[in-house]
């Protein structure tokens, strides 16, 4: 029929110049098979090359290729061994031209296994057997020398055969072995290849494929209609620019869905670029970053913070201290005002913590717990409004490691202070930045902080995941800042960092943040976005 | 913080209100809900709020709040008659002591239940773990008063409570009675809260008027007054260290008398150190503490615009006693079992809660200023362009490590004056703060043997040396044919695009690196850096088999600057 001859013009037309050098080179040898070393010979193409030819042509139906497995037997190191020293049982038949105590036998070879090995084999092949004198065993001769086929012993044949050629493709093994014992019936030849592989571990096998390659009727057909092998141009050479033989000639076309090979561009790290990303939104909402030392001491950690000195937190199993104290880095003023707003509210209308504030106790020094020790300086310095600071850094605190604890992370603080700054501009600042972080659902409940009142938490809304804990924010207390000669109110938040990295990273041991896979880095895109539907 | 487990059962009864309602609500008032069980659910309330850390209180709360029965919760106080002596040998030892009976209660396993949990949470959250103050109940029917609170010496022996504790924790006990020295060796509370009583040399002990024992705060108390389901009348004391034994006595009271109880007081006679008399006082005093707030300020605070007759109704939510007084001010009654009210603006809070936090419209404070990045996280930002673009990929790492990895693996002398020690580790892994990166670079590559090379990888970020913190790049590249061409190459590339070309480069001696192939580089006389070829037994201490290249590099010296 016409229309089965259309595909056969289009297979032709899609040919690539290698696909019709093989066809052609197959053609040639056309009731032969070839395998690929043949094939590569004859066309000039690479072995690997040619196979991939052959495969493209098999799927266009013009040849065929037929895997042909092919297992080669060689000695193991035992095998090895035994092929020179003899088997075991038979050096073992060399002691016994008379019956022998059975313990004597055994402590004639220098090795237990092998003794062992022996005994077993005399017993199973036959050559001797076991007899009881007087209580003790003997081991006598049976006469019969023989394994496999009398008069021979088969599995000496085969170790033989394949010593002398180190490496033995099977069937010409049986071949060779059945050359020496023309009577070997091929279900002992069969036994015994088995035995010496399984059982006694002395030969060997690995299995290769042996490709075979040939022309379908197809092919055939395709080439009855001629083609051309014209040369096609693979790479633009300088040389044929600058000549202008690329013109009229062909290019060689590419299968564009073809893999590539994977190259990564350096990045930054995943977690620094959603770091960054917050910092841009706050400096964009018109704040300052500022910066402040790791090693702070109690007093501005926790004294000028309005945090009792019995609070838990201030305990060796939350806060790293170190070994050292020394005098605290405030003026003598500021240390006496924050004592008395500790023991009986200052000059508020507070009560205090109704005990005594104790000097050395602000003396420790420590690695800072959260930035707000950065952020209260900051205000100590500057208190007069407005003040509108924040700062993201490494803060510390003392968590054995797992995988949702860490003893050191990241912490997004931010402080107002003006004149007429409420809580509702604290709930204002603070939903601002998780909508542009890409949460568009945000809610505030009441919360808890020694230094803050009101106090408040932030949760947003996550699909799958519903409400989660973000972070936490309220109003400095007047204990808080009246010492430090703040007189109007201080918005501030701490929020934490890491959860919100792990989620928007997909991860779920938060130690894979500092502890960087570079298959990860180099995988992980570029392109941060937070999946918050 | 604590977590209060709160039975269906007992809330409804105690509200009247449907767990549905009581769900949605309770985040709202102050709590985080933990979990949702099928006849209970576990609550998260703030450290500050002990007097919700029962059954009974959130129950007392949430009739507040839901306005069921909103405004101060009054509870009377009779007089029961009975009386303590305080004797002045507690001074040394544990000198805070209050009292207070509850009678006429009929409890059931559940109210014990939650009795026993309250104590425990008092006793972790304003007790610190006992040492501040410690709460005991005993079945009052069991002893006789006048009772007698002094301190003794530690071979007084008495029956504790929980005695077959002692017995399974110690095999050799064989009798009941045990001295006090014996159960702080042997008593699994004995050993948990001994340290409270470390070097004292007369231990605190509560008798009645025949001898018996009571309690052996903050340890135990006697087997003798263990409170049952027989239980009719309780004798409740709290000693302790600070006034706070007050509101632990306080909050317990009006738990129990929540349950159905009837609250007496107790006279307390104990000789004034300082007028040299006896002094009489009577405990529990439930008479709310009044403080002033001016509605102006909350609505200036909060952001809102509240009339005073609202401010009144918030507070009432809140269970706070409120009067209007002149236009702008309240005058505000604060139960005796609250303890967070320092402040006005502690109620403040409150109103607000009361009000409704979802309420609050949040609006963008007015001030103007102009935003800035910090210049340290401006050069950072530019070392990180010029590190990407060398081909090298951002890594994070851990600051805490260990004087081994920075000093023993590294192949350099221990300095004990450059570094920050902490003094007591979660490990020997993290000791100190890192003084070179390099080392968390290497460890990185350690942990990536099994991935492709070439691996090359950067850090910019914070060293602190001799208690100063600055901020440097580290960078190294592992692969076959890594050496000292390619990381000169970086060195330049890096020092030319900071600007700092006329940096020179001088032979090193840093034992990290191979001889003949390090260099320090140094600027205006001062070092700043060094690269080189890793030494290869530095490459093998990290357990890498490759050769490595790298470099380190301040890049700010202060973080002020």
């Amino acid at each position: 029929m016409r229309g089965k001859s259309t595909p056969k013009v289009t297979a032709e037309l899609e040919l690539t110049v290698n696909e019709k050098r093989v066809l052609l080179a197959l053609d040639r040898e056309a009731s032969r098979e070839e395998d690929q070393r043949s094939l590569s010979e004859k066309t000039g193409i690479n072995e690997d090359a040619v196979m991939q030819t052959a495969f493209m042509l098999a799927q266009k139906g013009l040849c065929e290729i037929r895997g042909e497995r092919k297992v080669y037997h060689h000695l193991t190191e035992e095998g090895k061994e035994y092929a020179e020293k003899r088997l075991p049982e038979r050096r073992g038949l060399d002691l016994l031209p008379l019956p022998l105590p059975l313990q004597e036998f055994k402590n004639s070879f220098t090795d237990e296994k092998e003794a062992n090995i022996s005994t077993n084999w005399l017993l199973k092949k036959g050559w001797a057997q076991i007899e009881e004198k007087e209580g003790e065993k003997f081991l006598s001769p049976t006469g019969n020398t023989s394994w496999g086929c009398l008069g021979y012993n088969a599995d000496e044949e085969f170790l033989r055969v394949v010593r002398g050629e180190g490496k033995l493709e099977e069937s010409l093994l049986l071949y060779r072995v059945k050359e020496r014992i023309p009577d070997l019936n091929d279900k002992w030849l069969n036994r015994i290849l088995g035995e010496l592989i399984k059982k006694r571990g002395l030969l060997e096998h690995n299995v290769e494929i042996k490709r075979r390659i040939a022309i379908t009727e197809t092919g055939k057909e395709v080439l009855s209609h001629g083609i051309s092998v014209e040369e096609e141009i693979a790479q633009l050479t300088p040389e044929l620019l600058r000549t202008g033989s690329w013109r009229g000639r062909k290019f060689k076309r590419y299968d564009v869905n073809l893999p590539s090979k994977e190259v990564f561009p350096a990045k930054i790290h995943p977690y620094q670029r959603i770091l960054d990303r917050m910092r841009r939104i706050f400096t964009d909402m018109g704040f300052i970053e500022i910066k402040g030392e790791v090693v702070q001491s109690s007093f501005w950690n926790f004294d000028a913070l309005f945090v009792p000195q019995d609070h838990p937190a201030r305990e060796m199993q939350d806060t790293f201290y170190l070994s050292a104290k020394k005098p605290i880095d405030a003026s003598e003023e500021l240390i006496k005002k924050v004592k008395q707003m500790h023991e009986r509210g200052g000059s508020l209308n507070s009560t205090g913590w109704r005990g005594e504030w104790k000097r050395e106790l602000g003396e420790e020094q420590l690695l800072r717990t959260h930035t707000t020790a950065v952020t209260l300086r900051y205000l100590a310095s500057h208190p007069e409004p407005p003040v509108k600071v924040f700062c993201i850094d490494r803060v510390y605190r003392h968590e054995t490691i797992d995988p949702t604890h860490i003893p050191e992370f990241d912490q997004l603080e931010g402080i107002v202070m003006d004149k007429d700054v409420t809580f509702s501009n604290l709930l204002g600042c603070l939903s601002t930045f998780y909508n542009k972080m890409g949460f568009p659902a945000i809610r505030f409940r009441p919360g808890y902080f020694p230094y803050t009142e009101p106090s408040v938490e932030v949760e947003v809304y996550m699909r799958e995941r519903g409400w989660i804990e973000l972070g936490g924010a309220g109003i400095f207390r007047e204990e808080v800042t009246n010492p430090i000669g703040v007189k109007y109110p201080v918005l501030a938040w701490g929020l934490g960092i890491g959860r919100l990295a792990m989620i928007s990273l997909g991860l779920t041991d938060i130690r894979d943040l500092y502890q960087s896979d570079i298959e990860w880095l180099r995988k992980e895109q570029t392109g941060y976005s937070l999946n918050t539907e | 913080m604590p977590i209060i487990r709160l039975p269906y059962e007992d809330l409804e009864d105690l509200t009247g209100v449907s767990i549905e309602k009581i769900k949605e609500r309770l985040p709202l008032m102050c709590a985080d809900v933990e979990r949702i069980e099928a006849d209970y659910m576990d609550v998260e309330f703030f450290p500050n709020r002990p007097d919700l850390f029962s059954v009974e209180g959130v129950s007392r709360a949430m009739r507040q709040f839901l306005d069921i029965k909103p405004g101060l919760t009054s509870y009377k106080v009779e007089k029961s008659g009975i009386e303590m002596v305080v004797d002045s040998s507690v001074q040394e030892v544990r000198p805070y002591v209050v009292c207070g009976v509850v009678k006429n209660l009929r409890l059931d396993s559940r109210a014990i239940e939650s009795l026993m949990l309250l104590q425990d949470h008092l006793h972790r959250g304003i007790g610190r773990n006992r040492e501040k103050v410690s709460v005991g109940v005993h079945d009052l029917a069991k002893v006789k008063q006048p009772f007698r609170y002094l301190a003794v010496d530690p071979g007084f022996s008495f029956v504790p409570l929980d005695y077959e504790a002692a017995k399974r924790f110690d095999q050799t006990f064989s009798k009941f009675e045990m001295s006090m020295a014996e159960i702080l060796e042997r008593h699994p509370k004995g050993v948990a809260f001994r340290y409270i009583l470390k070097g004292k040399d007369k231990y605190p002990l509560i008798l009645d008027s025949k001898g018996d024992v009571l309690s052996f705060p903050p340890i135990i108390n006697a087997e003798l007054t263990r409170v049952t389901e027989s239980t009719k009348d309780i004798f409740i004391e709290a000693t302790g260290l600070n006034e706070n034994v007050s509101i632990a006595l306080n909050i317990i009271a009006c738990a129990l008398a929540d349950r159905g109880g009837k609250i007496q007081s107790v006279v307390l006679h104990s000789l004034s150190r300082t007028s040299g008399r006896i002094e009489e006082k009577e405990t529990p005093c439930l008479e709310p503490e009044t403080m002033e707030i001016s509605v102006k300020e909350v609505n200036s605070l909060i952001g809102i615009e509240l009339s005073a007759d609202e401010c009144k109704l918030c507070c009432e939510r809140m269970g706070l006693g409120a009067s209007i007084s002149g236009e702008e001010t309240l005058v505000v009654k604060i139960p005796a079992y609250r303890h967070d009210i320092l402040h006005p603006w502690d109620i403040n809070e409150d109103i607000a809660i009361g009000y409704g936090y979802e309420r609050i419209k949040p609006e963008i404070p007015e001030t103007l200023v102009i935003g800035e990045v910090h210049p340290v996280e401006e050069k950072k930002r530019t070392v990180r362009e010029i590190m990407t673009g060398l081909g090298y990929f951002e890594v994070l790492t851990f600051t805490l490590t260990s004087e081994r990895k920075q000093f023993e693996l590294m192949r350099q002398t221990f300095k004990k004056s450059l570094i920050v020690k902490v003094a007591s580790p979660i490990s020997t892994e993290y000791t100190m703060l890192r003084c070179s990166i390099l080392p968390n670079l290497l460890e990185i590559l350690s942990l990536n043997k099994h991935r492709n090379l070439p691996q090359r990888i950067f850090e910019v970020g914070p060293v602190v040396l001799k208690y100063k913190e600055k901020s440097r790049l580290a960078a190294v590249s592992t692969h076959a044919n890594a050496n000292f061409a390619e990381v000169k190459s970086v060195v330049d590339a890096v020092l030319k695009e900071l600007g700092l070309e006329d940096a020179e480069v001088v032979e090193s001696e840093d034992e990290a690196f191979l001889q003949g192939r390090r260099g320090s580089i140094i600027k205006n006389g001062k070092y700043m850096g060094i690269f080189g070829e890793i030494h290869p037994e530095v490459i093998l201490n990290f357990g890498l088999s490759y050769p490595v290249v790298g470099l380190e590099v301040d890049i700010i010296t202060s973080v002020r600057e």
